[in-house]
């Protein structure tokens, strides 16, 4: 194609540009400073933009499917310049109405902050990341249709974002709303990381993917200074006037935020961080058939992690307001500050996380692990914000799920270090040498789904550079069969067929050593007795009218059904 | 309850001891009659059928029938065809129904779409109004679906289905408010009192839904709620409308990127990476329109009037299509919201919601009231008109939900229409009305 041809002859990028400045919707278009839509300049990581805007990674794609309209490709390449490296950014000084109105702008929009959440991921996690389909590119939809919706379908390999016109000329479109793109571009990374997730499991597993999506939208969302300072109040000055205590400007702080952002974000689902707020901290959610819809349950997590947030967001201005020198400049600094590094605890923790079987206690488990070994002093007791945070909510770290492999006698026989950094087969061998000690069974079917490199800065500034392997077992029954060994619902037919599955992650470390395994053994009876109770409750059937296999809902659907409003949550069959 | 296939149609039969005012001995409520699906066993002339048992039963000793109340709860075909089909509504007709009960959204002096309506209205009325509008998407959405060759059968097929199902039944509804201009008519929404208590002696009627927009002023946030919403909707359908801000900008692109001022029509991807998605993109613009049309079912189905009716020691619930929306005023925000959950936690006989849909039953609500197990103290007996696979692909959304349908077997007594033992074409269940006596199904007589 002759748009491809410019870049044939691409010069050599420039070398000191690693990144990008890009002009973003700070929140929504309903954000605004002294009249006018709050704007903030990202950093996006550079890369050969071709026409679309299209990178290795993104190729957005403006094709409305209402209207069977397909607008051309974009170009962001400054247009004085050759080849595909000479991004210049052309919204800077744009006015409202281009902001809103502009193809070209909302191309930019949905790419930056796609491509920034991306980059989020892949620098906690220190190694590419791969998408949860065959292929190496997103692609992204800013006007998918007129609706207010917006979703990830892994099958047609990209996001897509609707748009909600009306009469009066006002028109919302997701793809403005920088939490909805970074929300949706999570669920992606998300699929990549841990397909199996999409998997029929316990009811954390489907909120999982909801909270974390969330998570990463709102800290990514704090991370931005500009945001923070200009929603904590409307005039610059001293923060907070007088005398304010720490628990008051945490409180104070956090809930000016979430009543700014309470009425802008998702016209379907309202506010994640209003809601996640408005929950009181207790167990009872627990048994409440109202959290087992996967938006709601997610709001617990988000709430926990968000409780953090403000933990360590005010352990780190506490010297300033002890002073009384707090600057609203520098509160919301701090604040950016403390939701870059729990939005990196958050990702990181992902490794450590099983790849199926998911639970919250889990996330607790994976994030402190992950973090002891990066960080092991934890001098701003982050970790202990998260321990208290979460504890609030009844969920502990759970003992003896992440086995210390460091002093068992594993064998290594005949396995070769280079082959276990990156095949699936040779990592395979190791367990099956060690299957007793690890404790797996060998006479289920085994698969070792990834092997990947993961590499991050500890404290002392050199590299850790760590292996992370998952595997996973299954076996297809039936209720009957089952009967003897765990607890089946009394109304299930025997001949009901049922898979289970299990499995595990392996951590080994820069000598190939196997360092730690974090364990969802398949016959852990009580955890397959409370996941078949919840299939049933919920009647995640599949459409032969089996049990555990999939959830049966449409292709490139599984996430469309945003229209969970509070009311409804836990009165659906 | 009557046979009806996929549809709704129960009679309210009350015996007196001794004659009322007018002679007779017994009363006659009609709730809902008409149907989409045939029974699994095919019947000739369903609905024909149904109309002259009823006719026969609310005629005494085999004299002419009377029809004391008629209860259309909501504007759904599948409650209300038997109205609108001539040889029915004939029946109809000959029993004189003295009082015909409808949802306050159905009050003929509502407008009827946004040309009737001012944006300064009250929000009911536009929200009548935006009711009447989506229905006419509803029409749009059969005739562009139905027609248009580039949607693939199949998904378009159900976006089909379920959007004729919200189309506007003009004779029915035609049909009904000439029964209220002869008789009377009542627009019930919750709170209300209403004539029935005349009409049907010792009888107490409580109105839980539907709420008002003033009442309930959370369902008027959608935007799906306002009339230009769906007039929007429809003009881009029809392809009157250019929706995206964007074009207006094309001009600008268009410089930047020295492409075609023109934006391009859905066939003319090039081959390659972007004609595939535009190719896939076909399923997802079907997958909303069946959402958008959803919201519009939804709506409607919460339109439904929710009647609680108590007789003598016996309670009797009546919910129509009511889903939670329409259910929550009632149970959390009423005045007398403490007192209706009382009453609900001790109905003897539920006519389940929605033909056992996943979303007409709260579970939380009325479940926690109900409890799981049976009582033995008070046992319930629910009637379900229903008929499986014409509604949800899936599991999830197949109608009847097999997740509610073991749980009213576990708590009640149920009778469902769809039972494929079921040989006649209706269930009758009786009780004396003082007593304590539970429901107790009565063997039909010899056809």
């Amino acid at each position: 194609m002759a748009y491809f041809d410019r870049f044939v002859d691409s010069r050599r990028p420039e070398l000191e540009k690693r990144g990008h400045e890009m002009t973003i919707i700070a929140q929504d278009p309903t954000v605004t400073k002294e009249g006018r839509i709050l704007t903030a300049q990202v950093r996006v990581p550079a890369d050969l933009l071709a026409l679309g805007p299209r990178s290795h990674r993104f190729h957005v794609v403006d094709y409305d499917s209402t209207s069977g309209q397909l607008l051309p490709p974009v170009d962001l390449n400054d247009p004085e310049r050759e080849g595909g490296w000479s991004y210049r950014d052309r919204f800077l000084e744009a006015d409202d109405a281009t902001l809103t109105s502009s193809a070209a702008f909302h191309a930019q929009n949905v790419y930056a902050i796609a491509a920034r959440t991306l980059a989020h991921f892949e620098f906690a996690l220190g190694r590419r990341l791969p998408w949860g389909f065959a292929g190496h590119t997103l692609y992204l939809v800013p006007h998918a249709f007129a609706e207010a919706n917006a979703y990830y379908s892994r099958e047609d390999q990209g996001l897509l974002f609707g748009y909600l016109p009306d009469e009066t000329g006002e028109t919302v479109y997701t793809c403005l709303s920088h939490d909805i793109v970074a929300h949706e571009t999570t669920h992606a990374i998300l699929d990549g990381l841990r397909p199996r997730f999409m998997k029929p499991g316990l009811p954390d597993q489907a909120a999982f993917h909801e909270a974390l999506a969330d998570i990463v939208a709102l800290l990514s969302v704090f991370s931005i200074r500009e945001l923070v300072e200009s929603q904590l109040a409307e005039e610059e000055g001293r923060v907070p006037e007088g005398t304010l205590s720490e628990a008051e400007f945490k409180s104070s702080a956090l809930y000016q935020l979430a009543e700014q952002f309470g009425r802008a974000t998702r016209p379907d689902r309202g506010s994640a961080l209003r809601r996640s707020l408005e929950l009181d901290p207790g167990e009872g959610w627990k048994s409440d058939l109202e959290f087992e819809e996967p938006h709601r349950r997610g709001e617990v997590l988000v709430a926990a992690v968000m409780r953090a947030h403000v933990a360590m967001w005010g352990g780190r201005v506490r010297d300033l307001i002890e002073a009384k020198a707090l600057t609203r400049r520098r509160a919301a600094e701090e604040g950016a500050k403390s939701a870059d590094h729990l939005l990196r605890m958050a990702i990181r923790s992902i490794d450590y996380a099983p790849a199926l079987e998911f639970e919250f206690e889990d996330f607790l488990d994976a994030v402190l692990t992950s973090d002891e070994i990066t960080a092991p002093d934890d001098e701003h007791g982050y970790r202990d914000s998260l321990r208290h945070a979460f504890a609030a909510f009844g969920i502990e770290q759970p003992q003896g799920r992440t086995v210390d492999l460091a002093e068992m006698p594993l064998g290594y026989r005949n396995v070769n270090f280079t082959a276990l950094r990156a095949d699936p087969d040779e990592v395979f061998r190791f367990i099956w040498q060690n299957a007793d000690l690890l404790q797996v069974d060998r006479g289920l079917f085994l698969s070792v789904d990834a092997v990947r490199p993961s590499v991050r800065v500890g404290p002392d500034g050199l590299i850790v550079n760590e292996v992370v392997a998952d595997y996973a077992q299954s076996v297809n029954s039936t209720a009957g069969e089952l009967a003897g060994t765990m607890e089946i619902p009394p109304d299930l037919a025997p001949e009901t067929e049922i898979q289970l599955w299990g499995g595990g992650t392996l951590i080994f470390d820069q000598f190939g050593m196997a360092r730690l395994h974090q364990r969802k053994p398949l016959e852990d009876w009580d955890r397959q007795s409370r996941r078949l109770a919840y299939l049933v409750r919920r009647g995640y059937y599949d459409t032969r009218g089996r049990l555990g296999f999939s959830y049966g809902s449409g292709q490139g659907l599984r996430f469309a059904d945003l229209h969970v409003r509070n009311r409804r949550a836990g009165e659906d069959w | 309850m009557y046979q009806v296939g996929f549809g709704d149609c129960f009679l309210l039969s009350f015996h007196y001891r001794s004659a009322l005012a007018d002679g007779r001995k017994e009363r006659h409520i009609l709730i809902d009659f008409g149907s989409t699906h045939g029974p699994r066993k095919p019947v000739k002339e369903l609905l024909e059928k149904a109309a002259a048992l009823i006719e026969r039963h609310c005629g005494a000793n085999g004299g002419p029938g009377k029809l004391d109340v008629l209860v259309a709860t909501h504007r759904h075909r599948d409650h209300l065809s038997g109205f609108g089909d001539v040889d029915t509504a004939a029946v109809i007709d000959r029993l004189n129904p003295e009082l015909v009960v409808r949802p306050w959204t159905e009050d003929p002096k509502l407008p009827a779409d946004a040309t009737a309506v001012s944006p300064r209205a009250s929000s009911s009325r536009r929200y009548a109004a935006s009711l009447g509008e989506a229905q006419n998407f509803a029409e749009q959405v059969v005739k562009a679906v139905a027609t248009e060759e580039r949607f693939a059968r199949g998904l378009a097929d159900d976006v089909v289905e379920l959007a004729r199902e919200q189309l506007p039944n003009r004779e029915a509804i035609e049909r009904l408010n000439g029964w209220a201009k002869k008789g009377a008519g009542e627009y019930l929404h919750a709170g209300m009192t209403t004539a029935i208590e005349q009409l049907v002696p010792g009888v107490k009627v409580r109105v839980l839904g539907p709420p008002t927009v003033e009442q309930a002023p959370g369902v008027v946030r959608q935007r799906a709620n306002h009339p230009e919403y769906w007039l929007t909707q429809r003009a881009m359908l029809a392809g009157d409308a250019v929706p995206l801000a964007a074009l207006r900008e094309l001009t600008a692109v268009a410089r930047d990127t020295g492409m075609s001022a023109e934006a391009a029509g859905r066939a003319s991807a090039p081959a390659g990476l972007v004609r595939w998605l535009v190719e896939r993109m076909e399923r997802q613009h079907l997958a909303s329109l069946y959402r958008i049309v959803h919201t519009l079912d939804d709506a409607l189905n919460n339109t439904s009037v929710i009647l609680l009716i108590e007789a003598g020691d016996k309670r009797l619930l009546f919910p129509g299509d009511a889903q939670i929306e329409n259910w929550w005023y009632a149970l959390n925000d009423a005045p007398d919201c403490d007192e209706v959950r009382k009453l609900l936690a001790e109905v003897d006989l539920y006519k389940v919601g929605h033909h056992g849909s996943r979303n007409a039953t709260p579970r939380n609500a009325l479940f926690n009231l109900w409890g799981a197990d049976p009582d033995p103290e008070r046992p319930m007996v629910a009637l379900m008109s229903t008929r499986a696979g014409v509604h949800g692909r899936s599991e999830a959304t197949a109608v009847p939900r097999a997740t509610l349908v073991a749980a009213l077997k576990r708590r009640t007594t149920l009778y469902s229409t769809d039972d494929p033992k079921l040989k006649q074409p209706y269930v009758e269940v009786s009780a004396p009305l003082l007593g304590g006596h539970p429901f107790e199904r009565v063997e039909p007589e010899e056809e």
